[in-house]
């Protein structure tokens, strides 16, 4: 008996021993490794972007799932709304399944921590659950007037009285609805709201629906399409390249122009910058806790907090022409003396990308070595089977 | 002990629990499948009493004495009738409402699925990608055409049909592979982040 008939006859559990194994080591030691973005995933990012800053825009998202499809949709959701909060777009959510409510929340609380000036109706409003029964008069009520259709959001207040409905009336201003969902994602607004209203729709969708959306995708019916966790991780790559992007010199937060408008964070998207090998540190997703400046830079850096001075300037070490500052060498004293903003300043230009915020890409690690694993058990049990073919006609 | 490691660590033992099927049945798979199925069920009990039965029941009716709405409660607690053999021909009345939203989606469904789809397939052919659209519409749903034998040059040209529905079902294939890992990549992120990381 040669190896290949021994794998044919090989007990089940040791393969799914190996799977684990191939899934578990990746995702317990990272390594960077590159994310290609596609068209759809793109395209849908640049639609989201193009409503930053503006009052009279806003995004919907419907979250039509529960946990079970979670690890695929969840990064997407997260990704998302970071995005809209850094770039001060305005998000609405809701859901048809009673038991998505707590994902909206879940999902709006993780990415909430990290922006403390980002508040509910205000910047964000979660419509809740409205039960899927309502969903086709939700769907269509939506397109005349959305106060009038939804009335109240998750916490009970009413709509029309609260700030982020300023400027917002109907499709016409909400004028992008993203669905996320492991089964028939977007069928309500494309069937409902589309024609109707011509309302802008995309997707996230769980890798196996990927399949049956393309169609819709491809003859323009869905301006975007993220398709499992690598949409996910394409998604926080363009994020994390253009939403979250700060110049060195820029201050944490850039409060208000001179009419009072939010000025959005980040930089436009641009395929010039993504094909730029520069960006690759803000993609690291192994921990980075080393802040790199160029001399101008660190001048740029240290003029903002000038009191600090002296703090940075024992800190900093020079190493090929660069100056470096390691975060962990920071005491817990000197961070005192640095204080949060500063603090924090100096821990942002490590590029560490916070793990919530990277979970899809770690997951595309594990994702890569699981599809070579699966290439060679195809083509072993291939030739195992062939082999056995042969003999069987030779004895015959 | 936190609550967040607490209630990680439930979650974890249920998670073992359910993966322990794949070495064989056994009683604590049997446990956690019950329990998912009960609490599912009892979560979507009490969000459906606070979501629906109270703002579009109770208050419009009780406070507002809007006591029209009674008759179209009337029809859909008809769906109650299906526990009963004598009068579950009741259960069909609130049935038949609900088909009013089918049938208001066939013609919006008619636009989008069929109308736009057959018009986007129907562009000139200015590329190779657009041929190959052409080619793999015509000869799929040439391969279904049953009126003709399948023989000399047609059955050669249909056969192309079955190729193009190889490649979709392999492509189908690979994403379902693709999402049960994903799936498998959830849980064993949380098992290593959520709670072996936190406990050492």
């Amino acid at each position: 008996m040669n190896i290949f008939e021994r794998i044919q006859q090989l007990d089940r559990r040791w393969i799914y021993i190996v799977v684990a194994l191939a899934i578990a080591l990746p995702l317990a030691f990272p390594f960077n490794s590159d994310n290609i973005t596609s068209p759809p995933t793109e395209n849908l990012y640049q639609f989201i972007d193009s409503f930053a800053g503006r009052p009279d825009r806003a995004i919907l998202l419907s979250f039509y799932h529960d946990a079970s499809t979670m690890p695929e949709l969840f990064p997407m959701e997260v990704a998302i709304l970071r995005h809209c909060f850094e770039r001060n777009i305005k998000v609405f959510t809701l859901t048809w399944l009673p038991s998505a409510g707590p994902i909206i929340d879940y999902a709006i609380n993780t990415v909430k921590e990290d922006y403390p000036n980002i508040k509910s109706g205000v910047d964000y409003c979660n419509f809740g659950y409205i039960p899927a029964s309502l969903a086709m008069p939700t769907v269509l009520g939506m397109g005349d007037n959305i106060a009038a259709s939804v009335k109240t959001d998750a916490e009970g207040r009413k709509l029309e009285n609260l700030e982020i409905m300023k400027g917002i009336t109907n499709y016409s201003e909400m004028n992008l609805v993203i669905e996320f969902s492991g089964s028939s994602a977007g069928g309500m607004w494309l069937f409902y709201a589309r024609p109707k209203f011509g309302l802008n729709i995309a997707v996230g969708v769980t890798a196996v629906m990927a399949a049956d959306e393309y169609p819709y995708l491809q003859t323009g019916q869905f301006i975007g399409m993220l398709a499992g966790l690598k949409g996910a991780a394409e998604y926080e790559k363009l994020t994390d390249v253009f939403g979250a992007y700060r110049e060195p010199g820029t201050p944490l937060d850039l409060g208000v122009d001179e009419d009072g408008n939010k000025i959005p964070h980040g930089r436009s998207f641009s395929s010039d910058i993504l094909r730029d090998e520069s960006i690759q540190k803000y993609l690291n997703i192994t921990p980075q806790h080393i802040a790199k400046f160029k001399p101008k830079e660190y001048q740029q850096f240290v003029d903002k907090h000038p009191e600090k001075k002296a703090i940075f300037d024992s800190l900093k070490e020079e190493k090929d022409g660069m100056i470096e500052i390691d975060v962990t060498k920071v005491t817990e004293a000197q961070k005192d003396e640095l204080g949060y903003v500063a603090f924090n300043d100096l821990n942002r230009l490590t590029y560490n990308i916070p793990y919530k915020f990277k979970v899809a890409r770690i997951g595309m690690n594990a994702q890569s070595v699981a599809h070579i694993m699966i290439i060679v058990f195809i083509v072993l049990g291939n030739i195992g089977y062939f082999i056995q073919k042969a003999r069987q006609a030779k004895q015959q | 002990m936190s609550f967040e490691l607490f209630s990680n660590l439930v979650g974890a033992f249920f998670t073992l629990a359910i993966f322990s099927f794949l070495y064989k049945d056994n009683p604590l798979y049997q446990m956690s499948e019950q329990l998912l199925v009960g609490i599912s069920l009892g979560y979507s009990f009490v969000l459906s009493y606070e979501r629906v039965f109270i703002p579009f029941f109770w208050q419009p009716i009780v406070l507002k004495h809007q006591f029209i709405l009674i008759i179209p409660a009337i029809i859909g607690a008809f769906y109650l009738f299906r526990f009963s053999r004598k009068l579950s021909w009741l259960s069909r009345y609130p049935i038949a409402f609900s088909m009013m939203g089918t049938g208001a989606s066939v013609a919006l469904a008619m636009h989008s699925s069929i109308l736009v789809q057959m018009r986007q397939a129907m562009v000139p052919i200015e590329n190779f990608n657009l041929f190959l659209i052409f080619l793999g519409t015509v000869t799929v749903l040439l391969y279904f055409f049953f009126s003709k034998a399948h023989t000399g040059v047609y059955g050669k040209f249909v056969s192309i049909g079955k190729w193009f529905m190889m490649v979709g079902f392999g492509a189908s294939f690979g994403l379902t592979v693709m999402a049960r890992i994903s799936l498998l990549i959830g849980r064993i992120q949380f098992l290593v982040n959520d709670v072996f990381a936190k406990i050492f």
